[in-house]
């Protein structure tokens, strides 16, 4: 082939604008993501400055030395509370909303229980803006004399959290014919044992999807943990609301809790990534 | 067919503890919302409840703070539903390409939605700080004067509006993205075939497909945005003033201020009209779509 050949040419002329193309698409991705790291890169690296450190100009964007006393007093500021009643609250409510989610969710997938009708008034529980929630709740807890409890906590985070893990164990089990679990039942297998051997196995990975959301988001939960609690429980969220409203911000303090609080959502999204569309859009797009 | 004996009462037998959970989490509450939101009545007025009719909805309509409330609402809905759609969009195509790190880059990216809002806020805080924020130092580096963010009457909304792009602008993009890999490469290539130039097989092939992902978006952000709180009340408490009250912000504000019950009763009622109203006309569109 002929160097001068005029479309050898223009294949390397194309080729040229592709490279000088995706390099300018590489740059400005980098920039988004820079962009978009920036603030959680800020976090990380409040929870590490010392008290002077945040009240200087130029602001301090490295930090030469990892120490830890931000994480030991942020602790002893109400941290250890939090977080212990973030982990009772949030594993408690995990483990209950799970365990009648796989239920409801295999009824409702499986055997169209209640129709379209019990699905779709399930579904719209997640739209409802929790606020409209608080009133009531406020007054039946206060009726029952559970305001301040772990119960009234666990309790609330239903009414978000099991129709989340319904629609989304539902989705899980749609995915599966119901043909496999004719053979167990013609073997005589009961319908129980039917589910628990065969179809459960397979959505093993949905019921452990579902969990770490309801985890995460009863872990970060704060309008009902600020509404239906004081003194007795007191969430993480709540502990950290609480110091940024305080007098005088502890920032230092403050940043190492928030850097422990957003532990679970961050191992969420890097190793479950594969499942965050679904999860957040309810199953509706399966990724 | 021996297997099918008993089917249905599996059924209700599994899926009833759920349902009557969640009856009793909402049917109770929201029975109650409607029927107090029909009486005069107050937690720090000693009288008993007393029946007003449709007195807390006229007071609901001529209270210009649940407007105010209602128009920031809407301003944030509709900004950020634009810009993220539009942000997230081409953040999604210039994913949908092969690279080294790919993985990181969404991982990266996608760390956002995840974050405890209430720490989101708070480190936004920061960042907004008139003196020692990040955000002034950029912008007096570039030459701006910087400003006091949510300290401003006329910036706080705005700063509002940031922090909530932040956060979502990185769920429309994984959104899309799934729904650009979702579009099979045989498509791309009948469209080559036919000799469409890379705009067209954009605007005639890749824009069309993707629309029902689109509706999703603007639906979840509506939905999402519509119910924004924690941002708002770490990052400015709904102030200066009332300049980033959101709907509710205001109803929390409602409640745990003045501790009226009939009064909030009849807010709550409200938004969950205008959602009702949301909801319906999104079924319309995506329905109507379907149908053509």
């Amino acid at each position: 082939m002929n160097i001068n050949d005029k479309k050898y040419q223009e294949f390397r002329k194309r080729e040229k604008r592709k490279k000088i193309n995706n390099l300018f698409q590489n740059l400005l991705l980098t920039f988004f993501v820079l962009l978009f790291a920036f603030p959680i890169y800020w976090i990380f690296i409040g929870a590490f400055k010392q008290k002077g450190e945040f009240f200087h100009y130029p602001p301090i964007f490295l930090v030469n030395q990892f120490r830890i006393d931000n994480f030991i007093r942020s602790l002893s500021l109400g941290g250890s509370k939090g977080v212990a009643d973030s982990i009772i609250v949030a594993c408690i409510s995990t483990v209950l909303v799970v365990i009648l989610a796989l239920f409801a969710g295999y009824g409702l997938g499986r055997f169209k229980f209640g129709g379209q009708n019990l699905s779709f008034f399930i579904l719209s529980l997640l739209f409802l803006p929790p606020i409209i929630a608080v009133l009531p709740l406020f007054i039946i807890f206060r009726y029952l004399a559970i305001v301040d409890t772990y119960l009234a906590l666990i309790w609330s985070y239903f009414l978000v959290n099991l129709p989340f893990a319904i629609w989304l164990i539902k989705g899980f089990i749609e995915d599966l014919p119901e043909e496999i679990e004719y053979a167990a039942l013609v073997d005589g297998y009961s319908r129980f044992r039917a589910f628990w051997k065969v179809t459960f196995p397979l959505i093993i990975p949905g019921v452990v999807v579902s969990a770490l959301f309801v985890f995460v988001f009863a872990w970060n939960e704060f309008l009902f943990a600020l509404m239906f609690t004081r003194s007795n429980v007191r969430t993480l969220p709540v502990v950290l609301s609480e110091l940024i409203g305080g007098h005088g911000i502890q920032w230092g303090e403050l940043s190492a809790l928030s850097l422990i609080a957003i532990i679970p959502g961050v191992l969420l999204v890097v190793f479950f990534q594969k499942y965050l569309v679904r999860g957040l859009t309810f199953g509706a797009i399966k990724g | 067919m021996n297997y099918l004996i008993g089917r249905n009462r599996f059924a209700r037998s599994i899926t009833l503890p759920s349902v009557i959970i969640l009856a009793l989490t909402v049917i109770g509450p929201f029975g109650f919302l409607l029927i107090s939101s029909f009486f005069d009545w107050s937690l720090t007025v000693p009288a008993p409840p007393r029946f007003v009719w449709f007195y807390n909805f006229g007071l609901v309509l001529k209270d210009t703070r649940f407007l105010n409330a209602l128009k920031n609402t809407s301003i944030l809905m509709i900004a950020g539903i634009i810009t993220q759609s539009l942000l997230g969009f081409i953040i999604a195509l210039l994913l949908n390409r092969n690279f080294k790190l790919k993985k990181l880059a969404i991982t990266i990216l996608a760390l956002p939605i995840m974050i405890t809002p209430v720490v989101l806020g708070f480190n936004w805080r920061i960042i907004y700080h008139e003196h020692f924020g990040p955000l002034n130092y950029v912008i007096r580096f570039l030459g701006g004067a910087g400003s006091s963010w949510i300290a401003d009457s006329k910036l706080a909304l705005f700063s509002i509006f940031l922090v909530d792009t932040w956060q979502w602008t990185p769920f429309v993009t994984l959104i899309l993205l799934a729904g650009l890999q979702s579009i099979p490469r045989q498509v791309y290539e009948a469209a080559d075939v036919d000799g469409a130039t890379s705009w067209q097989t954009f605007w005639r092939v890749t824009l069309p497909l993707l629309r029902p992902m689109f509706v999703l978006v603007v639906l979840f952000r509506t939905i999402w945005i519509f119910k924004i709180f924690d941002p708002v009340y770490i990052l400015t408490g709904g102030g200066p003033g009332i300049a980033t009250e959101t709907l509710s912000l205001y109803t929390y504000v409602s409640w745990v201020k003045y501790w009226r019950v009939g009064y909030t009763s009849a807010l709550g009622i409200f938004q969950l009209i205008i959602m009702n109203i949301i909801a319906t006309i999104f079924v319309r569109i995506v329905m109507k779509r379907r149908g053509t």
